[in-house]
């Protein structure tokens, strides 16, 4: 997860300079074309994984294991309860 | 019309401002006014010389609530009292009183709500604090060279705080609307009473002996002072400096109270301060996408609209360049140029004709008519000489200007196939034919016209020199 979440923070980084080189205009046209049409998909596939994004939460018990953590659900609970 | 205040709205704004401005003070000061209601709360001023200070400390305040039987007990030492100040306390006695302002909206009025009080002789916690803070800050625990960043959003997140409670849950809650996806580990300790700064050690050091974090939290909720006492420890503090984790603290409702929250490399108001400051909201990163597919629409617009410009440019040059349009322009100036000679022409035959007219007036006077009639003849044959020399001057004129412009045109290699002209190719060599005697009847002929190719077969030739076509 971490190695994909990682390559979210590079995709938008790739965006940013895809828009600034387009900005600059003076590339070929071809090239720009590539440029956009490259962006375009970077976009779309940084808004599926943004929706696809989940907090994930574990404890870490004195014995090193980690297992999920227990207080979630009752917090989720809770948390339905207070604002919905 | 400036803005008319309801009393209550103007009570709420001052509450804000004061609670907000001063979430923790110390005052030291003398008690009076001191009384005691049933309800165990106790009302005093703090006095001084120069004004007074109104100070209500509740029931649940005045002992220590870790221990049973409502006695006091120092969290840093440890030490158990054997009476509460609260019973002791008597008018006139200076003290030293930790607490929040807030204000009392019924009464109008603003007042301390302590959550500590102490003799000032005495002032044990406040003295320690104030040791422990100048001994760290003497090691450069507060340094801020020292603090380093925090991970831009970090997606392994290591949090030291109590499993159950507000802190936990509010962190929780706030950052599953942040970030784009991250991992939370939660390493469970007491964070409250004698056991506490060392099972924050403790959960610490296990954080750091994962090696899986990236960032360490340390967080927990509001509380008194005495609830938050755990981290004015110094072990704490210690396992803060030596991490080798950046550490994040949100410690309680107030930032400049506890030693942890100094030391830390990046400090918290809240547990939901925490998450905020570690992850940006979800929807700025949908935004940041909206703006970046808006520039690249934008961008890509402006750059082929750019290079349409370009194109219609040089479009319009070339056609002003091309073989047609010269030839245009090259029959426009010939036209004009046989009209002026047209015109010199007969401007010069007229000039002519006048001249001979004159003489031949002369002539028939001096001679009479019988000799000027065969004169007259031989004039009229010249005149019909001069007449036809300048239609051959203008016809071969127009026939350099014919060739001119057929050159011109043949620039243009579709040109002459357009016009009928065809490229006849022999099968058999690969090259053009130019010379009847160059194929024989029966060879396969490539004929390239205007539109197209056309195969054939050479029936009969018939040889010339190349000049009788």
């Amino acid at each position: 997860m971490s190695e994909r979440e990682e390559s979210f923070e590079k995709a938008l980084e790739k965006l940013e300079r895809i828009a600034a080189k387009l900005e600059t205009g003076d590339i070929p046209l071809e090239k720009g074309v590539a440029l956009y049409k490259e962006g375009m998909g970077l976009v779309a596939a940084c808004r599926k994984r943004l929706e696809a994004a989940r907090l994930e939460i574990a404890q870490a018990g004195e014995d090193g294991a980690v297992r999920p953590f227990e207080a979630e659900a009752e917090a989720e609970a809770g948390d339905a309860d207070g604002d919905g | 019309m400036p803005h008319v205040f309801e009393v209550g709205e103007l009570t709420r704004s001052i509450k804000d401002v004061i609670e907000s401005e001063f979430p923790f003070v110390w005052v030291r000061g003398q008690v009076v006014n001191l009384s005691r209601p049933g309800s165990g709360h106790l009302y005093f001023s703090l006095r001084d010389a120069e004004a007074a200070l109104a100070v209500v400390w509740f029931k649940n305040a005045q002992g220590g609530k870790a221990l049973a039987g409502g006695g006091r007990y120092d969290p840093l030492t440890g030490e158990v009292f054997e009476t509460s100040l609260a019973t002791s306390l008597t008018d006139g006695m200076e003290v030293m009183v930790a607490g929040r302002l807030t204000v009392y909206a019924p009464r109008g009025g603003y007042q301390l709500v302590a959550e500590l009080v102490q003799e000032m002789g005495e002032g044990r916690l406040w003295l320690e604090f104030e040791a422990l803070k100048k001994d760290l800050a003497a090691k450069g625990y507060f340094d801020q060279e020292r603090k380093r960043p925090l991970p831009p959003h970090p997606t392994r997140v290591a949090v030291v705080t109590a499993p159950t409670g507000a802190a936990v849950r509010d962190f929780i809650r706030i950052g599953r609307e942040r970030g784009h996806g991250a991992e939370v580990r939660i390493y469970p300790t007491l964070v409250q009473g004698d056991a506490a700064p060392i099972g924050i050690v403790r959960a610490m050091l296990r954080a750091v002996a994962d090696d899986w974090a990236q960032v360490l939290v340390l967080i927990r909720g509001g509380g008194s002072l005495e609830d938050l006492w755990a981290f004015n420890s110094p072990d704490v503090a210690k396992a803060i400096f030596a991490s080798p984790l950046p550490v994040l603290t949100g410690v309680g409702h107030e930032v400049d109270v506890t030693i942890a929250d100094m030391v830390a490399d990046v400090r918290a108001a809240t547990p939901s301060h925490a998450a905020q400051l570690l992850w940006p909201e979800r929807a700025q990163y949908a935004q940041r996408l909206d703006d970046l597919e808006m520039d690249l629409r934008r961008t890509v617009e402006a750059l082929l609209a750019a290079r349409e410009r370009e194109l219609a440019v040089l479009a319009r040059g070339l056609a002003w360049l091309s073989p047609s349009r010269r030839l245009v322009r090259l029959e426009e100036s010939f036209a004009a140029t046989r009209e002026r000679l047209d015109r010199a022409v007969l401007a010069w035959l007229d000039g002519r004709q006048r001249r001979l007219d004159r003489a031949s007036e002369g002539l028939s006077r001096r001679f009479g008519p019988g000799s000027l009639g065969t004169r007259l003849e031989g004039l009229f044959r010249r005149a019909e000489r001069l007449v036809a020399a300048g239609r051959l001057y203008t016809a071969a004129k127009e026939q350099g200007l014919a060739v001119g412009a057929a050159r011109l045109a043949g620039l243009d290699p579709l040109g002459p196939l357009g016009r009928g002209y065809s490229l006849t190719t022999v099968t058999r060599t690969g090259k053009f034919l130019r010379r009847a005697d160059a194929v024989r009847p029966g060879d396969n002929l490539d004929i390239m016209v205007y539109a197209g190719r056309v195969r054939a077969t050479v029936a009969e030739t018939a040889p010339g020199n190349g000049e009788d076509v």
